[in-house]
């Protein structure tokens, strides 16, 4: 088992080694240290047929709770469940961005508030976090830049700030549910948690971070909102919304569907319709409704991303297996004296601080079976840690510009139109409103569960 | 043909710079080389010196972080501006001179495309260094590496083909073999024929 041990974290070293170093791609990385867990850690060290099949979890897709799950279950090995669902939401989005809908939205709320800089910037940072909710925040950052560069150029002000604002917002409605954010979608599916499990709890940590957060940057970039010309402002040159819908049809169509798919994450506790069945009908939907481009749409599914997640879960699935997470779930427990307190704020801080640096989905996905683990041997409930998981590191991401892809996405848009953000323009403003919400974070935390 | 792109790839001190400026005035062509750094200056907002520091840079990997095509590392996103850039130019049909930017394969789908590469003795150009930037044999020496490193680096995480390698271009030239002018003759030539053909 020793050796099996030392492979399984050498591989996991090394895998984390090459994300960051972002020589080879990131899919090929995981796949390849992937493949390496299962030949040399469960095959050659473990001798262990059973460690591979529970890992790779294939039979995960004929088992019925993966589609329709009465009792709550938690999932080992590759989770099937988050790469279902989060393929379906893909097609939805591709369907969603074809027919006009994100930019229309966009448009609609700047004229609604008649494109005043300072309401365009409080409405598009709760838009930012309201989307952010349902929806990756890449595809939101990815239209909401683009609109908020098009009004800075003709209401002259720096789109900088109002960028950097919807990116913290997009990461912080992330964490509000499970579909929000990736880390969340893993800590859900993993630990049997609902849409309105997370709602409830993280929702609503997020909703009073949320006032905080608009209040903070309104302060924070009053003066570099200020109109940097003294030039009229003539809003009848704006694209009005209705231009942006490519197809009425088909946008009334993706509407629809991205109605239902609000419906049924919101109910699927009561219906029992789990996040790979919802991502299934979706996608199905998606494809049917739009028959002609169904290819072009599959075709535009992030399959890396897909295949970024299949080789992560077994390469945890290797320090799982081998007992290295039951370790490091061990050492929290010892350093933390068996005190919830510590034990809370330890995996909030460090999720965080982890997160502003390195990806979150790797890390969440490692965290969760460590917290399973301290669960099961302090006693402390592991919702309480799951929510503490999420948290940590759906806001720790915003800290950098490298923490959160919608940090990269945002600061890549806004640099490709004039006006590249650096590390210490992201971090002046981003850095001091993460150590804000993640203590407020913390005391709710402490205040709710402890 | 119509339309003449010359794309001069260079080591650091090989007078490629000074080959491409006079390429250009023997063909009456513009030149995109430092005009890239003052029209990204002008798109961006920033100083020429500071796109200056970051132009034809690698990123730094430990900063960066490239997420579906998009990155947040200035330096990638100044490449890709300055990639647009003679792109566009390309297609718009006009012809021109550009020095580096991965020109030789960024613009590659153009059948008017001349692309060279200029390399020179190591001696050859520690001597040109020494000269323009007024270093000692050791300082030149380390500033040619440093340069050409940088480059490379550059080159191989844009294109993900070796910087220099011969198959790129069209033409690899030692500049210290017949010496800068008589260099500048010797393309002339080979431009002049690519051009009739």
């Amino acid at each position: 088992m020793l050796a099996a041990q030392i492979f399984a974290v050498i591989i996991f070293i090394a895998m984390f080694l090459m994300i960051v170093l972002d020589k080879i791609e990131r899919h090929f990385v995981t796949l390849g240290c992937g493949l390496l867990t299962l030949v040399v850690v469960f095959g050659i060290c473990m001798r262990s047929g059973s460690a591979i099949w529970q890992t790779l979890a294939v039979r995960d897709f004929v088992k019925p709770d993966f589609w329709y799950q009465v009792t709550e279950s938690e999932s080992k090995g590759i989770n099937w469940a988050t790469i279902v669902f989060i393929a379906g939401m893909m097609i939805m989005v591709e369907g969603m961005a074809k027919a006009g809908f994100f930019r229309w939205l966009c448009m609609k709320i700047a004229f609604l508030v008649k494109c005043r800089t300072i309401p365009v910037f409080i409405t598009f940072m709760i838009m930012s976090s309201v989307l952010s909710m349902f929806i990756d925040s890449i595809t939101v950052i990815m239209f909401l830049a683009a609109v908020t560069i098009e009004l800075a150029q003709l209401l002259h002000f720096n789109p900088v700030p109002m960028i950097l604002s919807e990116i913290f917002c997009a990461n912080l409605g992330g964490s509000a549910t499970m579909c929000g954010d990736p880390p969340n979608i893993i800590v859900g599916t993993s630990l049997g948690f609902s849409f309105f499990d997370f709602l409830t709890n993280t929702g609503l940590c997020a909703g009073i971070c949320l006032v905080f957060t608009v209040i903070f940057f309104y302060f924070a970039f009053k003066k570099e909102l200020a109109p940097t010309s003294n030039e009229p402002v003539d809003i009848a040159q704006l694209p009005k919304p209705s231009t942006a819908i490519t197809n009425k049809k088909d946008f009334i169509v993706s509407s629809i569907i991205f109605g239902l798919a609000v419906v049924l994450l919101v109910s699927h506790s009561a219906t029992h319709l789990t996040v790979a069945t919802i991502g299934t009908v979706i996608a199905v939907i998606t494809l049917i409704a739009n028959a002609k481009d169904a290819l072009e749409l599959l075709k535009k599914v992030d399959y890396k991303t897909l295949l970024f997640f299949v080789g992560l879960f077994i390469v945890v699935g290797g320090l799982e297996e081998t007992g290295i997470l039951k370790y490091i779930a061990d050492f929290i427990g010892d350093i933390s004296g068996g005190n919830a307190y510590i034990m809370v704020a330890i995996i909030l801080w460090v999720s965080a601080l982890a997160s502003a640096f390195v990806d979150n989905i790797p890390f969440a996905a490692t965290m969760v079976p460590i917290i399973q683990s301290l669960a099961a041997t302090t006693g402390v409930p592991i919702a309480t840690l799951a929510w503490t998981l999420s948290l940590g590191t759906d806001i720790g991401g915003s800290a950098t510009p490298i923490g959160a892809s919608a940090n990269v996405v945002g600061t890549s848009v806004a640099a490709k139109n004039g006006y590249p953000v650096s590390w210490g323009r992201y971090c002046a403003k981003l850095a001091p409103a993460t150590v804000i919400v993640l203590v407020i974070s913390t005391v709710y935390v402490f205040a709710r569960y402890l | 043909m119509s339309q003449i792109i010359i794309s001069v790839g260079r080591e650091f001190g090989s007078g490629g710079r000074v080959i491409a400026e006079e390429l250009a005035k023997r063909f009456n062509l513009p030149i995109y080389d430092r005009h890239l750094i003052t029209e990204i200056a002008e798109k961006t907002g920033l100083s020429t010196d500071e796109i200056e520091a970051l132009d034809e840079a690698p990123k730094s990997r430990l900063t960066s972080r490239r997420v579906r095509g998009f990155s947040n590392s200035i330096e990638d996103n100044i490449a890709e501006m300055q990639f647009d850039f003679i792109r566009k130019k390309a297609e718009s049909g006009e012809s021109f001179v550009v020095v580096g930017r991965c020109s030789e394969s960024k613009l590659r789908d153009f059948d008017c495309l001349v692309s060279l590469f200029i390399i020179g003795d190591m001696k050859a150009k520690i001597k040109r260094v020494m000269e323009i930037y007024d270093m000692d044999e050791e300082e030149a020496e380390d500033f040619i590496s440093k340069k050409d490193k940088k480059r490379k680096r550059y080159h191989n995480y844009h294109v993900g083909l070796h910087w220099g390698d011969s198959r790129l271009y069209d033409l690899t030239v030692n500049s210290s073999r017949l010496g800068i002018d008589k260099t500048i003759d010797f393309l002339e030539t080979y431009i002049k024929a690519r051009m009739s053909k």
